[in-house]
């Protein structure tokens, strides 16, 4: 208490009490404020799976009727929420829920990436019930690796390890399967770069949307984005980028992103010139100032 | 007791040798002896020659393996991830000055950040000269000298960020030459005489090269000796303090002190950069990928010195698009990207000889102005700084939006307001301040400081004691130069009713008006005697009353 009494008259003082406060709060508010949308997420996650009875069609309809279609109407006609779905499709469907971004929580917001509230059976569960009695559309691209298996999945743990090696296997082998390195940067740098970036960082768009970032998207949501055109985005169909074209662009950009960064150990996030200025200026030019402050205050008075 | 300092017989001989063939001896010793007045705003000046000499030297080892050609060819290198890819000889070889060159990765990254500290260190040293007026007579020159290496060293960080021909490099070419083609009836021509043709054409590499490592690395090597050399005769400008005046530096010989505290200095900014440079990414050229004309990304902008003229672009409407007999004016583009520019730089060339003229002042000045003295200089910069720094982060607003999931729209039309209110603000915020800082200075020079001690006086008043300040502070205080105040009144008449001959014409009218501007609020310290106040003398109230109204009584 002595240290503390013996400053509190210092000049800074006011600005040291300022900063903790914001800090508390900021700390405070992160910590205290409710993750409503993980929460209920979580609820109806464990609902459906507690009837491991059902049918797939029955699971489907019940996941339909309990998350869909208060917004989508129950024919998935839509309403003044919620566009019709009726024509979106498997692939839109898998793509929406398995992203999280389905169920959404506030109509009038873009969705961000979340966790997604139902499993892998759940989602195929409501598709099937989708494609008996909404409509129908683009199918799920199979032969493109989805989702990593998750350790809770599983019942022991050799065969999630077998189920991991199975996908890493087959993600490997689409990567791989990639022809042309060249046709795939340019596919990618002309048609999806200007809104997700160079890095698939992600970027604004007008109005208040943004395209979002594309590091944790799966090969498989990768090319059912393209195909159903989420949002803002416009449908790559297959006749427009054919399948093996969309394989080329989408190696190309995770091989980017799983590249390692050359040129030391912080990236920026591969944000670029705005963050390189500000390390530039914050970092760079403020040490090397501490630093022609402090040889000038160590100088001795008169040599 | 006095012991002969003669240098050691080594060094005797060679300084013979030479004195002998270029008698030497007398520059050396007055030149050795020359004094530089301390403090560390004095050294921001040397962060931008020390990185301009890690620039060259870095330079010079990326130039023994760049190839400058536009040339196509399919990659096949250590970086794998590229090979088989169509691409320039010019990417090409950064590519193997990377992956290839033992240490070119490092050199290449402390070639950037060196770049980025070395405009960065322009900007602060310009804003120390400018807000401390060190550019006042004599050194108008010199202020030059500075602007036109600031101005050359953005288009050098502009070339040189062009030249490896990735896809930032590419997008950065465009946009110049957008902003070529806006210049009304030569755009084209200009575009085609740089290009050698159409965008991009294969000439722009190899001229964007000379020009980087020959052409302007050239005028600006010489403009810094000449830089220095003014700087040398003139002598550095000093702030008030105890035994300095406007004939007198104070401070540390050249030799041994300046020498030594300067070159130490070179290290430390040596170290920062190659720090940065080793732990901090900087333009992975190698994830960009080379630049093809249909390429375009969001996300990226210039260096971050080009950034204020990406804002002005960005924020700039269309609105003011015209066509004069079917030949379009891209005011959206020529405004922002040449106008706006042009009136800041030429605003800062032009501002030593607009104050001369407003102040009418011919004296010489040696000794640097403390910016509150001159508020509305200080307020000045301090809306310049505004303007520029608005539109510096409006380059930026995209990836605000995104960081801040903030909408893109209402962003730009924030910065569109907040770049014309702001630098009002900015100017009467500062001006207040420094018109504050000088009644503090008044009271501390008249009445000492504030001790903290409260006593009560025999009457059983409570005062609080002030001490007297320290003889420094008393003539830092008393540095502020008498401004006389610049009255103006309605119709500019004298006492006797006769107009001033300035007043009659346009431009006198106007200066008289400009001054009044400058010098109307200026706290007068005139009769102010340090230490007079009635805290440490607890006289009776005919002085109090007196030292409250120092202005009224003399």
């Amino acid at each position: 208490m002595k240290w503390i009494t013996a400053r509190r008259r210092h000049p800074l003082a006011g600005y040291v009490v300022v900063i903790l406060a914001l800090t508390l709060f900021g700390v405070g508010y992160a910590y205290l404020a409710p993750g409503a949308d993980r929460a209920e997420a979580q609820t109806l996650a464990a609902e459906a799976t507690a009837d491991d009875e059902q049918t797939d069609y029955a699971l489907g309809r019940d996941i339909f009727t309990q998350s869909c279609a208060s917004c989508h109407g129950d024919a998935g006609t839509g309403s003044q929420n919620a566009p019709d779905i009726t024509d979106a499709g498997a692939a839109a469907i898998d793509f929406q829920v398995s992203t999280g971004r389905m169920p959404s929580m506030n109509p009038d917001a873009q969705m961000p990436r979340k966790p997604p509230a139902f499993t892998q059976d759940e989602i195929d569960a409501l598709i099937t019930y989708y494609e008996a009695e909404i409509g129908s559309g683009p199918a799920i691209p199979e032969e493109v690796p989805g989702t990593a298996p998750e350790r809770a999945d599983f019942e022991d743990e050799e065969a999630y390890e077998a189920a991991h090696a199975e996908y890493e296997a087959s993600y490997e082998a689409y990567l791989d399967g990639a022809e042309d390195v060249e046709a795939g940067m340019k596919l990618y740098l002309t048609n999806c770069a200007h809104c997700h970036s160079w890095s698939g960082e992600g970027g604004a768009l007008t109005d208040g949307k943004w395209a979002p970032e594309l590091h944790e998207a799966s090969p498989r949501q990768l090319y059912e984005a393209m195909v159903t055109g989420p949002g803002q985005m416009p449908v790559f169909n297959d006749m427009t980028i054919t399948p093996e074209e969309k394989q080329d662009l989408i190696a190309y950009v995770k091989d980017l992103q799983a590249e390692p960064n050359a040129g030391g150990i912080f990236d920026l996030n591969r944000i670029g010139q705005v963050a390189e200025g500000f390390i530039g200026w914050t970092v760079g030019l403020s040490l090397i100032v501490a630093c022609a402050i402090w040889i000038t205050a160590k100088q001795r008075a008169h040599d | 007791m006095s012991r002969s300092t003669q240098a050691p017989k080594a060094l005797r001989g060679a300084g013979n040798w030479i004195d002998d063939r270029f008698h030497l001896a007398k520059t050396g010793e007055k030149n050795l002896r020359k004094v530089f007045p301390n403090h560390w705003s004095f050294m921001l000046g040397e962060i931008a020659l020390y990185s301009f000499i890690i620039l060259l030297l870095t330079g010079v080892f990326l130039t023994l393996w760049f190839k400058p050609s536009m040339a196509e060819i399919v990659y096949d290198g250590s970086y794998e991830r590229l090979n088989g890819v169509t691409m320039s000889e010019a990417y090409a070889s950064t590519l193997y000055i990377d992956f290839d060159v033992r240490g070119g990765f490092l050199v290449r990254q402390i070639h950037h950040w060196a770049a980025l500290i070395f405009v960065s260190s322009l900007v602060v040293h310009m804003l120390r000269v400018f807000f401390t007026g060190a550019f006042r007579k004599p050194r108008e020159i010199n202020w030059l000298i500075g602007v036109a290496i600031f101005t050359l060293a953005m288009l050098e960080g502009l070339f040189g960020y062009s030249l490896p021909d990735d896809l930032p490099s590419g997008m950065g070419v465009r946009i110049l030459q957008g902003v070529m083609l806006s210049l009304p009836v030569i755009g084209t021509y200009v575009s085609m005489f740089l290009f050698g043709g159409e965008f991009p054409g294969h000439d722009i590499i190899p001229r964007l090269y000379m020009i980087h490592i020959l052409l302007i690395p050239g005028i600006l090597l010489a403009l810094i000796a000449a830089h220095f050399m003014i700087l040398w005769h003139q002598k550095h400008t000093q702030y008030p303090g105890t035994g300095r005046s406007n004939k007198k530096v104070v401070g540390t010989p050249m030799f041994p002190g300046f020498a030594v505290k300067a070159g130490g200095f070179f290290f430390f900014v040596f170290a920062v950069t190659v720090g940065l440079s080793a732990f901090v990414q900087i333009n992975p050229v190698h994830l960009f990928g080379p630049f093809t004309p249909t390429s375009i990304t969001s996300g990226l902008q210039p260096d971050w010195y080009m950034g204020f003229m990406e804002g002005s672009l960005r924020l700039f409407p269309n609105w003011f698009d015209i066509n004069i007999a079917g030949y379009a004016i891209p005011t959206g583009v020529l405004v922002p990207g040449l106008v706006i520019p042009g009136l800041l730089f030429g605003g800062l060339a032009a501002w030593p000889f607009l104050e001369a003229w407003i102040t009418k002042d011919k004296r010489h000045h040696n000794m640097a102005d403390r910016p509150r003295n001159a508020p509305v200089r200080t307020g000045l910069g301090a809306a310049g700084i505004t303007i520029y720094g608005l539109l510096w982060v409006a380059g930026a607003n995209d990836i605000i939006s995104e960081t801040f999931s903030i909408s893109l729209y209402a962003l730009s039309w924030f910065f569109r307001f907040a770049v014309i209110i702001g630098p009002f603000i900015a100017f009467m915020v500062t001006k207040r301040i420094c018109l504050g800082l000088q009644r503090r200075d008044r009271e501390t020079l008249e009445h000492g400081y504030e001790s903290g001690t409260i006593q009560q006086l025999p009457s059983g008043e409570f005062i609080e004691v002030h001490k007297e300040s320290s003889t420094d502070t008393v003539h830092v205080l008393q540095s502020k130069e008498p401004v006389e105040r610049i009255v103006v009144d309605a119709d500019g008449v004298d006492d006797n009713g006769v107009e001033s001959p300035e007043k009659r014409s346009l431009s006198g009218g106007l200066r008289s008006r400009l001054a009044h501007w400058f010098t109307k609020d200026n706290i007068s310290f005139e009769g102010v005697r340090p230490h007079s106040g009635h805290h440490l003398h607890h006289g009776g109230h005919s002085e109090e009353t007196a030292a409250e109204q120092p202005a009224a009584t003399h």
